[in-house]
């Protein structure tokens, strides 16, 4: 009797008055759990699953809005458009991003991979977390320029979507709640880890080329202090001394915050996959590497909260480097390449 | 599990799960809340109605939006009441006479002597508690700062200058939580003066908002000091702090169908 008690026990929490008992049964087995991967030398996830763990019917229901063009105004603009897997999801070539109709957005759109680990949202940190971040691209007018309620309305005349929230969801509302939390299940599964440096350093089964080894050290002597860790971020918002660019003047953090000590500063990227993720900076202005080196070691100005970080030992902002030792550094970059994520048919818009 | 151990446990379960409706046969009622706005003793008119403030300023109000949230009764044995989260978001807009009337269902039929709610939204809930279905509330009202992906909590614009005639200067002023970082949300409490004895009929919490306290309740505002204040960090935590001490109970009243 006591083994039906612990049966009763575990059903009770899963069990509500619908009376439904055969779907209750079925739904258990057909709507499975899916793990988000942890890597064991990763930061602690700042996504809390629990409150919304990824499925396999929310995934495939958040692959399908990821890549709808619903979400937009015009129809056309999907979150993929910007986000292209080929490229670690970033737009590929683009500056800045293209929203609706052709227009212009102002930076460069940001890779998406273990956004289960990160603190805050775009350049600027304006969504504290991951399911208020689908606001912003969904509801801004230079990107898909689309309300929320509209997005709802248009998915809930789509037969389609009505199954597929049924499934994803117990209460099988087409409310945003679902709509971000099914985007976020997605989203959260593209865990970024199958890199040389994770064969090398954490799993023993890959060794750097001397060329790599001396980059690295390079790296953590001149880069690390902002690109710490395993995501290779410090997740906070910084000047790394870019010349203003005054055609956006954009006061990135500062526009959040309101404090103008946080004027020009924006989140530190993760280095993953920074080969894949070109071009470079909150606008887009690098194409290369090459570029984003010869900027750290020349191009650093002394502009208005630039981070004493940038500064050099002879108190002069800049990361001074040899063009050998530049060879070196993004040798090393690439190392940080997951070939995988960019090809994981799971993420796959076809 | 065997499934033949699952259907002879169903109807235990089934009678367990929902063995709590017994408990929840004690008599519920709606409640309804009901915001009146003013300006000191006049009523708030919008658009041309002018009104003088602290520091001999002289205004005139066209909009006036704000979101409250996490509605709670206290009994008077201590004990609270929170209406479910979920349900308890609502903007107030002074401009649609519908939004400035709210009914409460399933309130339990007991008797309270305190009223709270949010000024705005609880980050510390962000994004549970089905905040996230508030949003194309939100969007329609234009309370969502989209680039930020935050709520506007309060937005009062309207026309100022130094005389009655001379009230033409635009003003604005637009406050919510900036990122995760400041959170200008407040918990308004007051005491509703009686006992609210709630029964089967519905009743109404009348409730006065004083415009003028939005300008002074605690931190006096010059508006020609700064005549337009969105997103600062300063001001913005200080209209907050003024929002939430300018409402108070008028009176408790029987629901007028």
């Amino acid at each position: 009797m006591l083994r039906y008690w612990s049966y009763i026990a575990i059903l009770m929490t899963l069990v509500s008055c619908s009376g439904d008992e055969d779907a209750v049964v079925e739904d258990l087995e057909e709507n499975k759990e899916l793990e988000v991967p942890q890597p064991a030398y990763f930061p602690e996830l700042t996504y809390d699953i629990n409150e919304n763990p990824p499925t396999e019917k929310g995934f495939e229901l958040g692959k399908k809005l990821f890549y709808d063009g619903k979400l937009s105004s015009s129809g056309v603009i999907s979150c993929g458009f910007c986000h292209m897997q080929e490229f670690a999801f970033t737009h590929h070539t683009h500056r800045v991003s293209h929203g609706v109709g052709g227009a212009l957005g102002t930076r460069n759109a940001q890779p998406l991979h273990n956004l289960a680990y990160k603190k805050s949202f775009n350049w600027d940190g304006a969504a504290a977390h991951l399911d208020a971040h689908f606001i912003i691209p969904i509801t801004t007018e230079v990107e898909m320029n689309e309300e929320i309620g509209n997005v709802l309305e248009k998915l809930k005349d789509d037969p389609s979507y009505q199954e597929m929230f049924n499934a994803a969801f117990e209460d099988g509302q087409i409310d945003t709640k679902n709509l971000f939390d099914a985007l976020a299940q997605f989203l959260v599964m593209m865990v970024s880890a199958e890199t040389k440096y994770d064969r090398v350093v954490h799993q023993g089964t890959a060794e750097f080329t001397a060329e790599e080894q001396a980059g690295k050290a390079l790296f953590e002597s001149k880069c690390s202090s902002c690109h710490s860790g395993e995501l290779f971020t410090n997740q906070q918002y910084m000047n790394n001394g870019l010349p203003i660019n005054p055609q956006y003047d954009d006061k990135g953090r500062g526009r959040v915050t309101g404090n103008p000590d946080d004027d020009h500063t924006f989140q530190v990227p993760s280095l993953r996959n920074i080969e894949f993720t070109l071009p470079y900076m909150h606008d887009g202005r690098f194409d290369t590497l090459e570029e984003v080196l010869n900027f750290y070691d020349s191009g650093v100005e002394e502009t208005p909260n630039i981070s004493q970080e940038m500064y050099n030992e002879n108190n002069v902002p800049g990361i001074p480097l040899t063009e050998e030792e530049k060879e070196k550094i993004i040798a090393f970059l690439k190392t940080l390449s997951d070939v995988d994520l960019t090809l994981d048919e799971r993420f796959s818009e076809f | 599990m065997r499934n033949k151990e699952v259907f002879f446990l169903l109807p235990i379960l089934l009678l367990l799960s929902c063995s709590d409706d017994d408990v929840q046969q004690e008599l519920t009622t709606e409640l309804n809340l009901t915001f009146d706005h003013h300006v000191g003793g006049e009523d708030l008119e919008l658009s041309g109605q002018t009104y003088e403030k602290n520091a001999g300023e002289h205004f005139s109000i066209d909009t006036l939006k704000y979101i409250i949230s996490n509605i709670e009764l206290q009994l008077t044995n201590g004990d609270t009441f929170k209406y479910p989260v979920e349900e308890s978001y609502f903007v107030i807009n002074e401009k649609d006479p519908s939004s400035l009337s709210i009914d409460l269902e399933d309130i339990p039929a007991d008797n309270y002597d305190k009223i709270r709610f949010g000024f705005g939204i609880d980050q510390s809930n962000y994004p549970l508690n089905g905040v996230d279905n508030f949003v194309p509330t939100a969007e329609e009202n234009g309370m969502l700062w989209s680039w930020s992906a935050g709520y506007k909590f309060l937005k009062l614009e309207g026309e100022y200058g130094n005389s009655i005639a001379e009230v033409e200067q635009k003003f604005l002023y637009h406050v919510g939580s900036h990122g995760e970082n400041l959170d200008n949300y407040k918990v308004v409490e007051l005491d509703l003066g009686e006992t609210l004895r709630l029964d089967q009929d519905g009743q109404s919490i009348r409730l006065d908002m004083d415009v003028l306290k939005i300008f002074n309740a605690v931190h006096a505002f010059e508006i020609a000091e700064k005549d337009d204040i969105q997103v600062d960090p300063v001001n913005a935590p200080k209209i907050a702090e003024n929002m939430k001490n300018s409402f108070q109970v008028d009176a408790i009243v029987q629901a007028s169908e």
